[in-house]
This record gives C-alpha cells, structure tokens and sequence, in this order.
C-alpha cells in the first residue's frame, strides 16, 4: 500500500480544564489512516472527540501521546498548511471586511500570485453564487452564505487536502446539494478530503471510508465497499413483530431473519419472493413494506456507540 | 513578512470599520469642544489651558481606542474562534502576534491623525479667538507631544496583546491592561513619594522593594509624557527624546516576544 | 526545544537586559526633569468637582499626593521654594479642600509649613478658617488658629477668643481656658508660646513634622530663659537692656543657651527675644 496522505498512530489528547475541575479524555489512543484522493469520513455523536481530531491535526492543539504523519513524514506546521483547506464548524469571519478582501488574504498568505487570486475568486465565488455578494461585509451574510464564504476560504489556494468540519450543517437544501456538488468535484479531481459529519446520509453518499469515533475511541471502521455487500442484491420484507410460535415459522422460510425497530425484518432472494408471499399468506402475515438495504448506517452507527456491534 | 502584512491589513480594515469609532470620536469631539466653550473662564493661560485639554482629549480617545477597538480585534479571533481558520493557513504563531500587532498600530496611528487634525483646528480656532495669550505655545512642541501619546499607546498595544495571549478571557485583558496603564502612569509619583522620605517611616521595607522592582517591569509612562512642555512650550531637550524612543522601542520588542513565546505554548479549542 | 523558541527566549532576555539599562536612565532623567519642571497647575475648584467625576474624595486624595510630594521632594533634595511653589502649594491644598472640606491632612500641613516657612498667615488662616467651619468636632482648627493670631499675628484678644472657641470643643485639653486668660494678660511672652506649642506637639503624631515643632520649642525655650534674665534686668536697673551683651555682662544669664537654628540671639526694638536665624532651618539656594 502506498504512503497515506494523512496518518494518526495512537494520538490521545486530555483537557485539563483547570484546578477542582474533572479531566476529559477527548480523544484516546486513535489511530487512522487516510489514503491519497480518498475521502475519509468520521462520524460520532456530540462530543465524541471529532472537532478535537481535526484540531490535533491542525497543530492547534497538542497531543499528548502519538505522533501524527504527513505523506510519511512526521508533521511540519506551515509545510502542511500549504497543503490543506479548513472548514470549521461555524466559520466565522470579520465583521466588516468584504468577501474579497477575506479571500485575498487567504491568497496572500498562502502565496498565490496576483492573478491567480483574481482567477480563483472569480471562479470560487461564482461556482458558490458569491459572486454578487463579494463586495458586502460579511457582517450582512445569512448563515448559508458564510458556511459558504468559509468553503471559499479553504479552497482558494487550491489545497490537496481538504478538511471539512459539518461542511453541511446549517445549510438549506439548495446550499447542502452546492455542497455535495463542490465535494463530489473535488473527489472527482483527486484531492483527499477528510471529513467529520453527523448527517449520515451525505456520509454514506460521499465517502470511501467511514470511521465511527465513540468517546474518543475509534469504535468501527467500514469501508465503502463493506458497506455495499451489505445491500446485496436482496429483497428486504418487513413484517409486523411475531410471538414465538410465528417467528419459529417464519424462521424456517429461506433468507435471514432480523428484529429491527419497526418489528421483523425478512431478507430473501428476489427469486424466492412469490414463494415466500404465499407462505406469509397462509401464516396470515401482512406484508408492511420493503427497505432498500439490511441494515442502515443508521442502525450501524446506533449500534456500534451503544456497544454492540451487529 | 507578505503574511505579516496581508494579516496587518486585514486586522486595520477590521479596526477602522469598527462602529465603536465613531462614539471615540464624537467623545474628542466633544471635549475639543468643550475646550472653546470654556477658554474665556480662563484669565491668563488660555493658551496653556487650549493645550492640556487637547493633549488630554488625544489621550483619553487614544486610550478609548486601545482598550475597546483594539481590544475586540485580538480577542474575538480566539473568542469566536476565528483563529482557528487563520492558523489553517501556513501562518506562524510568531507572524500572527507581529501581523495583529502592526495592524493595531495602523489603526491606532490613522485614527489618532484624523483626531491630531480635529485637535489642530480647535487650538487654531481658540488662537485666533484669543491672539494675546497664546505666547508660549509652539506647534512643534504640541507635536511632539502628541507624537508621545501614540508612543503611550504603542506600548499599552503591545501590553494588551501579551496579556491576550495568556489570559482566556478578553474581559481578563481588558482589566490587566488598564491596571497596567493605571500604575504606569501613577508609579512615578509614588515612587518619589516614598524616596522623598516626607512621612515614610511607616511604609515598609518589602514595599519598598515591591515598588522598585515594579517601577522596573511596567514602564514608568510619565517618560513618554510631554503635555507639561507643550502647555508651556518648553525645549524638550534632544536627550530625553532619544530616551525615551529607545525606552518604547526596546519595551515594545520585549513585550512582543514574550507574547510569541506564550503563544507558540497555547491551545485554541 | 525548538529553534524558534530559543530565539525568541534570547530576545526576551537581551530585551529585558536592555530595558533595565534603560530603565534606570529613564528614571534617573525623571528626577532630573521634575527637580526642574516649573510648578504645576492646578485647576479651578469649580472645574475640579466636576473632574472627579463623583469621585471627590479619590480626587482630593490624589491631588493632595500630588500636592505633598511636590513639597516632599523640594524638602528632601533642600531645595528653597519659589514664590510660584508657594502659590501653588496654597492653590493646591484650597482645591484639595474645596473637594473634601474635612480632610485633616492638608489643614495639618498648611499649619505645618506655611507660617513658619514662608509667612503667608492670611493663606493659613484662610484654610483652617475652612476647617473648623467644616471640622466642628476638631478643637485644633481654632487651635491653630488662636496660635497664628497669638505668636505670628501678635493680635492676642483674637487668639484669646479661638482658644476659648477650642476649650469648648469635645477632647480639648484642659489647660486651653488658662492659656486663653493668660493670653490676654501677658501677650507676648516666651512662655506663652512654649505652652501653645507643647499642645501642637502633644496632638502631633507624624515624626517628622514633631521633630521639627520640638526644635522651635526648644527655640522657644532659649527665648524665655533670656526673657527671664532681662525681667531681672528690668527690676534692678528700671530700664529694659539694650543688647545681650549688656546681659550677660551684667550676669543675669550665665551662659547663653544654644540657638538650634545656628542664628544669634537679638533683642528686638519690641523687646522680644529673637534670632538672626529667624527660626528657621538654613536652606541652600
């Protein structure tokens, strides 16, 4: 296998909040690796050490344990942030500087030439529909326009990695497929992007890999194509829950059987579905409906922090 | 140093936008004129009376302009976390504090210009109202003088920053730097106070240790103020002024770089 | 340690070693330039209560530490006081108490220095008058007064009737009726005096300004055994004498008693015992 782009071997990080107050174990013994053009997400509940990560990585905090490797080498600040564009959070900006001149202190500090500041603000601005606002304070900008002005931030210099804190967060529909459309592009022209989201349905859609950072700890990491076997080419009938007697039955019909939150839940082969139809007929069990796949990422997800993994 | 610069700009842009300045304003305005309403209550030394409250207003509205706008550009980077976005660009610590260090001062310099030209005109206004008692007074003295309050406020700007730097709070900066101004401006006299021996006996030998010490960490303001001179239009001799400017300078550059070195320990969560 | 860290700790320190070079010049300059500096202003009283911003005691504080230490270091250096010092050492303790009528302190030091320093009675009077306006509790402030009257202004009914005004005020000591009557006999005598200044010095608790009440006593007292000798001359030969020498010639002292202020002791057209010294600690110029 090749270098990964970014790779974290055992990084703890405990906050010390101060006298009388209980230390916090943010983030413990995490180890990851993120692959060159891959797009890494980490998903985890509130407070599970996701923000802390990204901030261990961008050298704004200091680990206390671990080392944290950049294409191989240990981390160089200001090398490495050449290479990156952030996205945190919430971004926030000044108060009542433009757009513009934000974005060419962006290039400036990053060493772009004049004219390739102008021709990435032009093209940035225009493709995140900015381009009328470049001129405002960015005082006077909704909430989806600054998460927005925040993506221009971090891809001005035209970074090759990309970390992306709740890039969606906040957004309305319009400003969340803006989004997914920029992620895709820059999937598309192989640049790495490490994410962290607890909207599962833009992580399933977007990433090779997912890793699931429980109380600090990676709990489960799935790659893409895991996660695809599991929606094989199966059909997924879901049925009212059964007392014993009747989920002995359905037992020893073909596919497997699986309780899940709505009550049963049958996968068969789709050539075995009229066969079974008649013997739910006889056994008198109504069919409720079907579900795309077996097992969601959301009940993954629930499972794998509430510690079992299914 | 094209960083340093780029960060400067943004960080005076920043400043100069701010609404704040112009309450500042409207505050020196006010007082200048304050200054032309009273001059009459005065007998002889309008002229001097014309060049304290001037001198003053500067230094009030400078000081207003340390303690709120410059202020709120150091801590709302690390309250609101915008800090966070900067530091993802190939910006060192070092370039940051030296960036928002230069920015500050811009700003500080422009606005105290655009308040030196308000100044100028009420003391030419009073001068023209009053000709026979502006004997003493003397425009390069009075700029001299105002020159020395920027310096004041060049050195309470680096305070400010160090202390941004190692507190959490901006209301903790806030407080540390005005308690910083306030005994720089105050020491002088109660240092000489306690060596004049004029009632003394009874302070005691570990505050007298404690106030030299301090005398000689916090800078001793009074160095840097010359409204005395301009009231009257005394000499300031050539000496004093080369003293003093190395005494800012080299307390500004210490100042900065203890302030590097509390940044570069720092954590920004 | 990283590379940029020691470089910045080496600033510091070269930094910090600079500073204090610099700081002690600038310190030893400030003396230099205050020692100089013409004497300050003071702002019209009217303007001062709006200033201190309703804070008027804090004020007052302040420019009396102001006021003090312009004279403390005047003292301490020996340097003589101008007549614009003086002015402003007035114009300073009048705006003091203008903000804070009942502040002891600036009454204190205006008796202490403006009579026997630099004889500006009125300046004194004026002051303490507002005192014991304000302070009706504080038998000193007509004290005082009833002193100035008696031993500078040599008005003894007036001084009289300030005694009297102190006796009958709470904490008074009780030998203040007795001074007043004898104050209204005798008038100028030595010994008067000498027993008005012991009061002063029994309600003086700060050292310095005691030491030097206790110097005049002792003044006072070398004036009262030579006053003595000249009542004897009186009586013998029916005729005041004309200078000390006559008195010590004619025995009536033995041998003269020190002058603490270094000055030869005259006798005055008046008849009072004096000194060329005038009473008062020599100063350089």
């Amino acid at each position: 296998m090749s270098i990964p782009e970014i790779a974290l071997n055992n990084v703890s990080k405990t906050y010390n909040p101060g006298l009388f107050k209980k230390k916090v174990q943010a983030v413990q013994d995490l180890t990851l690796e993120v692959g060159r053009g891959e797009v890494y997400g980490l998903i985890g509940p509130n407070g599970a050490g996701k923000s802390t990560t990204i901030r261990v990585l961008l050298g704004l905090i200091r680990p206390d344990g671990g080392e944290i490797l950049f294409r191989g080498e240990p981390l160089r600040h200001g090398e490495f942030q050449k290479e990156i564009g952030y996205l945190p959070e919430n971004p926030y900006l000044y108060d009542y500087l433009t757009l513009e001149e934000i974005l060419q202190f962006c290039g400036r500090v990053s060493g772009c030439a004049a004219e390739d500041r102008r021709r990435r603000i032009d093209e940035l601005t225009g493709k995140l529909q900015l381009d009328e606002a470049l001129r405002r304070p960015l005082r006077a900008f909704s909430k989806g326009m600054l998460q927005r002005a925040g993506i221009c931030f971090a891809l001005l210099h035209d970074p090759s990695i990309v970390i992306l804190d709740e890039p969606m967060s906040g957004l309305d529909p319009l400003g969340r497929k803006l989004v997914f459309d920029i992620v895709l592009e820059l999937k598309e022209q192989g640049k790495t992007i490490f994410f962290c989201s607890h909207i599962l349905s833009d992580v399933e859609r977007l990433c090779d890999r997912m890793g699931v950072l429980v109380k600090g700890r990676l709990a489960r990491t799935f790659a893409r194509q895991d996660f695809a076997a599991s929606q094989a080419a199966e059909l997924h009938l879901l049925l009212p829950a059964a007392d014993d007697n009747l989920r002995a039955e359905l037992e020893t019909l073909p596919g497997r059987l699986a309780a899940v939150a709505e009550g049963l839940l049958l996968s068969i082969p789709p050539s075995r579905l009229t066969e079974t139809a008649a013997v739910l007929a006889r056994l008198g069990v109504e069919i409720r409906g079907t579900r795309a796949e077996r097992v969601s990422l959301e009940e993954l997800f629930i499972a794998t922090v509430e510690g079992g993994v299914s | 140093m094209n960083r340093v610069w780029a960060l400067a700009v943004i960080t005076y842009k920043e400043g100069i936008r701010n609404r704040s300045i112009f309450g500042i304003l409207a505050f020196a305005l006010f007082v200048l004129g304050l200054n032309v309403a009273v001059a009459g209550f005065f007998m002889r030394e309008i002229g001097k009376v014309t060049v304290d409250m001037n001198l003053s207003a500067l230094t009030f509205s400078g000081l207003l302009l340390v303690f709120f706008v410059a202020l709120h550009l150091m801590a709302k980077d690390i309250d609101k976390k915008t800090i966070q976005l900067v530091f993802s660009k190939p910006l060192s610590r070092g370039e940051y504090i030296v960036g928002k260090y230069l920015g500050i001062l811009c700003f500080v310099v422009v606005s105290l210009l655009v308040l030196a030209v308000f100044s100028s005109a009420t003391v030419l206004l009073v001068r023209g109202l009053y000709p026979n008692y502006f004997a003493g007074f003397s425009w390069p003295v009075f700029f001299t003088a105002g020159f020395f309050i920027l310096v004041q406020l060049a050195v309470l700007s680096a305070i400010l920053i160090l202390f941004s730097t190692v507190t959490t709070s901006s209301f903790a900066s806030l407080i540390f730097t005005v308690c910083a101004y306030l005994v720089g401006v105050t020491i002088e006299d109660v240092v000489f106070y306690v060596k004049s021996g004029f009632r003394t006996e009874q302070i005691s030998e570990a505050v007298k240790q404690t106030l030299d010490v301090v005398s000689h960490i916090l800078p001793n303001f009074a160095m840097w103020d010359f409204k005395l001179e301009a009231a009257h239009g005394l000499v300031i001799a050539p000496e004093r002024l080369g003293l003093a400017l190395g005494y800012a300078a080299v307390y500004i550059v210490v100042v900065l770089a203890l302030a590097c070195l509390c940044f570069q320990r720092r954590e920004f969560n | 340690m990283p590379r940029k860290v020691i470089l910045l700790i080496l600033i510091v320190l070269a930094g910090a070693w600079g500073h204090t070079r610099l700081s002690r010049q600038v310190w030893e300059n400030r003396r230099e330039t205050r020692s100089r500096i013409e004497t300050g202003y003071v702002f019209p009283s009217q303007f001062n209560r709006v200033l201190a911003l309703g804070h008027k005691g804090l004020y007052a504080d302040y420019l009396f530490l102001n006021t003090i230490t312009f004279f403390g270091e005047r003292q301490m250096y020996r340097e003589s006081l101008t007549r614009e010092d003086w002015d402003y050492l007035v114009t300073g303790l009048n705006a003091v108490t203008d903000l804070d009528p009942y502040f002891l302190d600036p009454y204190v030091l205006a008796e202490g220095t403006l009579t026997w320093e630099t004889r500006r009675f009125a300046d004194a009077n004026r002051l303490l008058e507002k005192g014991m306006k304000h302070r009706t509790w504080d038998w000193q402030m007509p004290y005082y007064l009833g002193f100035n009257h008696f031993y500078f202004l040599k008005d003894f009914n007036k001084g009289a009737e300030y005694l009297m005004e102190a006796s009958r005020r709470p904490g008074s000591p009780n030998f203040l009726p007795h001074l007043a009557a004898r104050l209204s006999y005798y008038g100028d005598q030595a010994k008067t005096g000498i027993l008005f200044l012991t009061g002063i010095i029994n309600s003086t608790t700060d050292e310095r300004l005691r030491a030097s009440l206790l110097l005049r006593k002792k003044a006072l007292e070398g004036a009262a055994l030579i006053e003595e000798g000249m009542e004897r001359f009186k009586k013998d030969l029916g005729r005041a004498p004309q200078d000390i020498a006559e008195l010590t010639a004619g025995g009536y002292i033995g041998t003269l008693p020190e002058e603490p202020y270094g000055g030869q002791w005259v006798i005055l057209p008046s008849g009072r015992v004096f000194s060329t010294s005038k009473f008062v600690e020599a100063r350089k110029k």
